[in-house]
């Protein structure tokens, strides 16, 4: 259900947070052999500790957030644009952070613009972006 | 009948066009999306704002990001950057496809990248996603 109470600028979102185990990365790219997502060997001869997840998960998890917020505003009418600045590997607990950043009158709606990233359980920075949608 | 050859960047051509394979969206596959980001809202399951069961609004990210293997092998590569536009809900039903074209490539600091855009569409060419993706060539 989306949030209806008005939203500020500066305004912090609920995280959520997300445990990326090996079967949840299966069931998301589909079980493949010389793959550095779900192939261990493959992704250590690639010079990766285990495998990763993909970087599109953390794009699942802003959009999650911003349905959450907006609700049908963000299944049509959102947008997202997010870099993945680490990877993501299977046992990784990832928080995924949103502040308000602006709010600004589109037609009849209001175009609310977050500012989000995505951390691991060390702290660092995974993913980093912007995500939008229309509040009605 | 495709002739699959080996994804480098040379091989790549800005301006190459991919279609993928449509895409029926079942239940299932909407469902295990969501177990796989572990997102369970109702509207995926049940009914919705929309009329009917929606699919969640990146379901079809993969069919996009999996373009070039519609005519490379893929050695490996690692995912740099993503943008979306969510115009339209993806329905559980419809058949949906993505068309994409290379837009630009590009080395930096050592590493080779290729940039596509892309829409996904439902079966009567109705634009449902439009995005940009960015992707480092990982060489055999």
């Amino acid at each position: 259900m989306a949030i209806t109470h008005a939203l500020a600028v500066g305004q912090a979102l609920p995280p959520l947070e997300k445990e990326l185990t090996q079967r949840h990365i299966d069931a998301y790219s589909g079980v493949r052999t010389r793959s550095i997502h779900t192939d261990e060997a493959w992704a250590r001869a690639k010079g990766f500790r285990t495998t990763l997840a993909q970087g599109m998960m953390s794009t699942a998890y802003v959009s999650e957030m911003l349905t959450r917020l907006l609700g049908t505003g963000f299944i049509r009418g959102g947008s997202m644009s997010v870099a993945f600045v680490q990877p993501v590997y299977a046992g990784d607990r990832l928080t995924v952070h949103g502040v308000v950043k602006d709010l600004r009158p589109e037609a009849d709606a209001t175009r609310v613009v977050v500012e989000v990233w995505c951390e691991n359980q060390h702290g660092q920075k995974t993913a980093v972006g912007t995500a939008s949608g229309l509040l009605r | 009948m495709i002739q699959f050859t080996p994804l480098t960047y040379d091989a790549l051509k800005v301006g190459e066009e991919f279609v993928s394979d449509t895409l029926l969206v079942t239940p299932e596959d909407v469902d295990t999306y969501a177990f796989a980001v572990d997102d369970h809202h109702s509207w995926f399951s049940g009914t919705s704002p929309f009329g009917g069961p929606v699919a969640h609004p990146t379901f079809a990210a993969n069919q996009a990001l999996r373009l070039r293997h519609s005519r490379y092998v893929v050695h490996a590569g690692l995912h740099a950057k993503m943008q979306f536009e969510f115009l339209e809900p993806i329905r559980v039903g419809m058949r949906v496809r993505s068309r994409g074209r290379v837009i630009d490539k590009y080395v930096r600091r050592g590493k080779q990248y290729m940039v596509t855009e892309y829409v996904t569409e439902d079966e009567a060419g109705t634009p449902l996603v439009r995005g940009q993706f960015t992707q480092m060539l990982i060489p055999a």
